[in-house]
């Protein structure tokens, strides 16, 4: 039992992470970015490369990666968002097939086989008995840190508030003097680099594959759906919902039946109550 | 060149033309109303102003050509905007909205909020209450508030009374007239409400059908009995 709680809460940690920059753009953007699990792929690639083929320290090869997902948001943004501005469908479709063609570019790079990303940090600790690695204890609090300064942020700062104005009412906001695009890019580029930061710590929980942007996209979906809204807060509580439903299915079932519960628990949301469990559109 | 200059503007939406070969003029320190019936085309005029509708013909402001600027420019050149259906953020409080108003206008924030607050003692009272669960006539003073927080010398409110209670416009209008009044800004406002219009504006235009068709001081627009009854129904 404490066993699940901890897994749980470790899983449910790295989840919020991985789902709250796909949150982001859905709320300030209403557009699902499904290109967004290829940020995590990249940015796992790009650390892989940095750190284990160059050398580079761990934590510059963290930063290079989050960089990299901050370009690869804004050009996003620059190249496909803006020139569809306003057709959401798409650019879903066009998201779907750059996360096909960025697939792709890796396998052409680095091969079609998994790799073995090392541990951020090695070793493991023992919680009430229960072991837990440092990698995902790191995870973990690195997630609840982001998610804390990300509330912050949009809560106390004039670009946060610009970001929910945004979300709740583009033309309210425009009025106010704010260019929505900016805050849009703005947005993307602070998604980008989340995911990236998110794939780099999946990876080294999972392992680094050219179709592992399929897993957190699910999740991230899932997320969104379930909880029918952009929320922080609302990202926290539904990607706990999921991250304990997954420990539970795995030690109590079977672990095949992992993901089927998420994408079941996603069907059972828009039949019954399509809104989402909150049902609000907030940042 | 008067203060706000509008010249030849027509407005699209697509393909469609809303508005047609439309000038007018407003001098500082007026209020001015502009009438007309649903679909006239009246919201448009305002979000022509504020550069929200593709156009053509030219928009002078305070010596200055607006039109083609971004809205973001317009709101920092001067001009305030309360649209008619509020486009308030409705899961923010009172104050969050009104500070988002700030946006542009960050040194005049506390300033701005005094004064909103004085003109409108309710919302300092809901301050913190969100605008999703408040009435139409406090979601209203909110809309007009926050356009006050862009510091403008020029405010355009669309369509204030609509949907309002009788007592609830009494105070819209005392407001807005203070705000000429007290605050030195230039009003133009939108309305149906032909005698709202009349009682608070000293000029009104009359819009029908996306065209301007008559232009007159109130004084001048009550002695003509044929148009009175053509356009104020009275």
């Amino acid at each position: 039992m404490l066993q699940i709680l901890i897994q749980g809460m470790l899983l449910s940690g790295l989840y919020a992470l991985i789902a709250v920059g796909f949150t982001l753009i859905f709320s300030v953007g209403r557009t699902l970015n499904l290109a967004y699990g290829a940020y995590l792929m990249l940015g796992g690639y790009l650390y892989f490369w940095a750190s284990q083929s160059l050398g580079v320290p761990k934590s510059l090869a963290v930063l290079m990666a989050m960089a990299f997902g901050v370009v690869l948001g804004i050009l996003k943004f620059r190249l496909i968002v803006k020139p569809l501005k306003g057709d959401h469908i798409a650019v879903e479709i066009s998201t779907l097939i750059l996360a096909v063609v960025l697939q792709a570019g890796v396998i052409l790079i680095f091969g079609d086989s998994s790799k073995i990303l090392l541990p951020i940090v090695g070793g493991v600790i023992y919680v009430a008995g229960a072991p837990v690695t440092y990698n995902m204890l790191i995870a973990t609090l690195a997630s609840w840190t982001i998610l804390l300064s990300l509330y912050l942020f949009i809560r106390r700062t004039d670009i946060g508030r610009a970001m929910q104005a945004v979300s709740m009412d583009t033309k309210g906001a425009a009025i106010c003097g704010i260019e929505p695009d900016r805050v849009n890019l703005i947005t993307w580029a602070l998604s980008g680099g989340l995911g990236a930061l998110g794939g780099v710590f999946f990876a080294s929980y999972t392992q680094l594959a050219p179709s592992m942007w399929v897993g957190p996209l699910i999740i991230s979906v899932a997320v969104v759906i379930v909880g029918g809204i952009g929320s922080i807060i609302g990202t926290l509580i539904v990607a706990h919902i999921v991250g304990f439903m997954e420990v539970i299915v795995v030690s109590v079932l079977a672990p095949e039946l992992r993901g089927v519960f998420t994408m079941g628990l996603i069907i059972l949301v828009l039949v019954l109550r399509p809104q989402g469990l909150f049902g609000r559109e907030e940042l | 060149m008067s203060y706000l200059e509008i010249k030849s503007l027509s407005a699209y939406y697509g393909k469609a033309q809303a508005l047609s070969d439309i000038s007018l003029s407003v001098e500082k320190g007026e209020i001015i109303a502009i009438v007309g019936a649903n679909g006239a085309g009246k919201s448009t005029l305002l979000d022509s102003i504020m550069g929200l509708v593709r156009q053509t013909g030219q928009i002078d402001f305070d010596g200055s050509v607006i039109s083609g600027k971004s809205t973001s420019n317009i709101v920092k050149s001067g001009i305030g905007y309360a649209p008619e259906r509020f486009n308030l953020f409705p899961y923010m409080s009172v104050k969050d909205n009104l500070l988002v108003g700030a946006f542009t206008a960050k040194a005049d924030t506390a300033a701005n909020l005094s004064q909103v607050y004085s003109l409108f003692p309710r919302l300092a009272e809901r301050e913190t209450q969100e605008t999703a669960t408040q009435s139409g006539g406090e979601r209203q003073m909110v809309s007009l508030g926050r356009a006050l927080m862009t510091s403008p010398n020029l405010l355009l409110v669309d369509e204030p009374t609509i949907g309002l209670a009788p007592k609830v416009c009494q105070e819209i209008a005392v407001s807005l007239r203070r705000m000429r009044d007290d605050f030195g800004l230039t009003v133009v406002i939108t309305e149906q409400n032909a005698n709202f219009a009349m009682t608070l504006a000293e000029r009104i235009y009359v819009l029908e059908a996306g065209k301007m068709q008559v232009e007159g001081t109130v004084e001048d627009l009550r002695k003509d009995n044929r148009l009175i009854e053509a356009y104020f129904g009275t």
